[in-house]
């Protein structure tokens, strides 16, 4: 069947302007879907618009997407004007069918410079590709630009503003408007990742846009980290084999490691300088290493964390004790994961590497502050803000002065006095106890014990063989 | 880890006679989802069709498993599930289902009976309470009454089929395929896309 290129054109000007007006109409639009459907109907519009479902029936695809793409061409090589209208309308429907093509999103870029379009649309146009594209690399990227932008104007309000006569109480409030604007996205961003995460497994893009999200958009913010560990519980006990999942979740935590050992080891009031993330401390990572290698968005000053942040916050040891917990009950429950025993790899080594860090060289009871010593500081300092972490950590001190391997002493410890610290353990019940060589030992070997899937058994044993040649030096 | 659908059917002499279905299409693209469904009823109806009484199989489909437990008394069902949902919470699953459905459900009406007219309105809270395995608490009956190794294994669809047997064929003369997923299903087979063929 021979189209001619005018019927195409009809096709094309009709597609445009009903996925448009399907906008108009229902501005509530949350899904875009192919609909299977390969008989030609050229009198019928191939726009379907059902609930808030945007559907395209499928045998227009091949007429209608290299129309569209040739005519952003054209334009792009200044062969064929168009208006900035019909840019907006072309790119839209162009990425409602294909969000990989490059040049449409750098035509929106332009357009959202010069104003005639908003960052919210293309957030919004780019939240529903992915209900389709749930991967779409270069819909995630151009979302990153956009957030970019959006961090840009929150960080530094119009001058103007500073010339008012109350300018400092205008000052405040438009730090809070804003700020409450950033929430408000990042929570979007958290939503858009988990829901594309939701339609592909281990979707690496997904995942990685959420890291760069938390280390743009909230860096070094304790709460905002530790509540995505919690909130994330659920849903990678129902994704067990989701990677990327539990990838996120080892992200948190080490972000969450950094963030409270700089906090111990700086642990009184006149450390708290309201200043950037990547000033304030040489633990950070390189503030310009990205997960996806792109640059660094300007950030705005994360608030130090609060006493009531930390406070809110369990100690590094009862985190990764609840790590470790909810990595045995999936095991148990969800025999033959390969994912769930990586993660448990990758936890436990770094609680390892962290508890080793924090008790190398540490002295008998002296006081000097060393940069990486949680405990530097801890002797001279009144304990305000950090109540069980701090017991717990005093107490990881005393034991971690026993060798390596013998970890089954730290939870003796516990109970040992020491007149110093009567006040402290005074305090509240000991904590949880942290992993320890042997208790993953012990874990193995009731693994083997009650477990009938054979790939069960081979992860058991290679987990057995990694803590022995990696762990156990 | 998730449940797609779930499915009672009578294995007769010749073909399956479908009773009482539910589905749970939620994570299937809005518009995909009507022929989604048609390739679960028919995927449901092949497998028992070519298993034998007295057996239960897990069939690998795609990114799908599909478990089955056919009776010795021709009743049967089935279960679509991902390949994260534990095999044993979904025999767990089956055995109940078939249990209760005999109970409430005479047998007379099994050979020719089909969901309008079976009165049995439990299937739907069971799919949507099992999606959660642990919550079904499903894990502690199971470990006395399965005996895993006597599940059968198959790789693929194909491996049920006859010699000479083709699924494309059995696709275009189901009765359970409308002619847009037939459709659907031709295009998709041609083109060796990542379209789901269910």
């Amino acid at each position: 069947m021979a189209e001619t290129e005018n019927e195409v054109e009809v096709l094309v000007q009709r597609v445009v302007k009903d996925i448009n007006n399907a906008f108009k109409r229902n501005p509530n639009i949350d899904e875009i879907g192919l609909i299977p459907c390969p008989e030609v109907r050229y009198n019928r519009s191939p726009i379907v618009l059902v609930e808030n479902k945007l559907g395209v029936e499928s045998w227009c695809v091949k007429y209608l997407l290299p129309y569209v793409h040739n005519k952003l061409l054209l334009y792009r090589q200044r062969k064929q004007w168009l208006d900035r209208e019909a840019l907006v309308d072309i790119t839209c429907t162009l990425l409602l069918l294909n969000p990989d093509f490059t040049t449409a999103w750098n035509v929106r870029k332009e357009l959202l410079q010069c104003g005639a379009l908003s960052p919210e649309r293309d957030l919004y146009l780019g939240k529903l590709a992915l209900t389709k594209f749930p991967k779409s690399p270069e819909t995630w990227i151009h979302r990153r630009w956009i957030l970019q932008q959006v961090l840009r104007e929150c960080s530094s309000p119009g001058p103007d503003r500073k010339e008012q006569g109350d300018g400092d109480r205008r000052d405040a409030a438009e730090k809070t408007r804003l700020s409450e604007h950033l929430h408000r996205v990042l929570h979007e961003e958290m939503k858009v990742c988990a829901d594309a995460a939701g339609r592909y497994p281990s979707n690496y893009n997904a995942w990685s846009h959420r890291v760069w999200v938390l280390q743009n958009m909230a860096p070094g913010n304790l709460k905002v980290l530790h509540d995505e560990l919690s909130s994330m519980r659920q849903w990678v006990s129902m994704h067990v084999s989701d990677h990327s999942g539990f990838h996120y979740r080892q992200f948190l935590l080490k972000a969450l490691v950094r963030e409270l050992s700089q906090s111990l080891s700086s642990s009184s009031p006149q450390h708290y300088h309201p200043q950037p993330s990547s000033s304030h401390s040489p633990h950070k990572a390189n503030p310009h290493h990205q997960a996806n290698g792109e640059p660094t968005a300007a950030a705005p000053c994360p608030s130090p964390p609060s006493p009531e942040d930390l406070a809110s916050v369990p100690a590094l040891p009862q985190l990764f004790h609840q790590e470790v917990e909810l990595c045995t009950d999936l095991i148990k429950s969800f025999p033959g994961h390969e994912t769930l025993w990586c993660h448990r790899r990758h936890v436990f080594y770094l609680w390892h590497h962290w508890r080793r860090d924090h008790h190398y060289g540490q002295g008998f009871g002296s006081e000097s502050p060393q940069p990486n010593h949680t405990d530097a500081g801890l002797s001279s300092h009144p304990h305000t803000a950090c109540p069980g972490g701090v017991g717990l950590d005093r107490v990881q001190r005393r034991n971690g002065q026993a060798q390596e391997g013998q970890d089954a002493m730290e939870v003796d410890g516990v109970g040992v006095p020491d007149p110093r610290d009567t006040k402290r353990l005074k305090r509240g019940p000991p904590g949880p106890c942290p992993p320890a060589l042997s208790s993953e030992h012990s874990f193995v070997a009731s693994v083997l014990d009650s477990c009938r899937s054979p790939e069960q058994g081979r992860f058991a044993l290679a987990y057995r063989k990694w803590l022995d040649s990696v762990i156990g030096q | 880890m998730k449940l797609y659908s779930l499915s009672v059917l009578h294995k007769g002499a010749t073909k399956s006679n479908l009773l009482k279905s539910a589905y749970d299409l939620s994570s299937f693209s809005f518009f995909q989802r009507s022929s989604v469904q048609e390739f679960m009823t028919f995927t449901s109806a092949l497998i028992v069709e070519r298993s034998a009484h007295g057996s239960r199989a897990s069939v690998k489909e795609q990114e799908y498993l599909c478990h089955v437990y056919v009776r010795n008394d021709s009743l049967s069902a089935v279960v679509i599930a991902d390949s994260e949902y534990p095999q044993r919470v979904a025999f767990t699953l089956l055995d109940k289902v078939l249990e209760e459905f005999s109970r409430q459900v005479e047998s007379i009406d099994w050979p020719s009976g089909n969901p309008d007219t079976i009165n049995y309105k439990a299937l739907d809270i069971h799919l949507a309470k099992y999606q959660n395995p642990r919550e079904a608490d499903a894990m502690t009956k199971v470990q006395a009454e399965l005996d895993e190794t006597k599940i059968i294994l198959h790789n693929t669809m194909e491996s049920l089929l006859d010699r000479g047997e083709k699924l494309d064929d059995l696709v275009q003369k189901s009765e359970h395929l409308g002619n847009q997923s037939k459709a659907f299903y031709k295009t998709a087979r041609k083109q060796n896309s990542c379209c789901e063929v269910m």
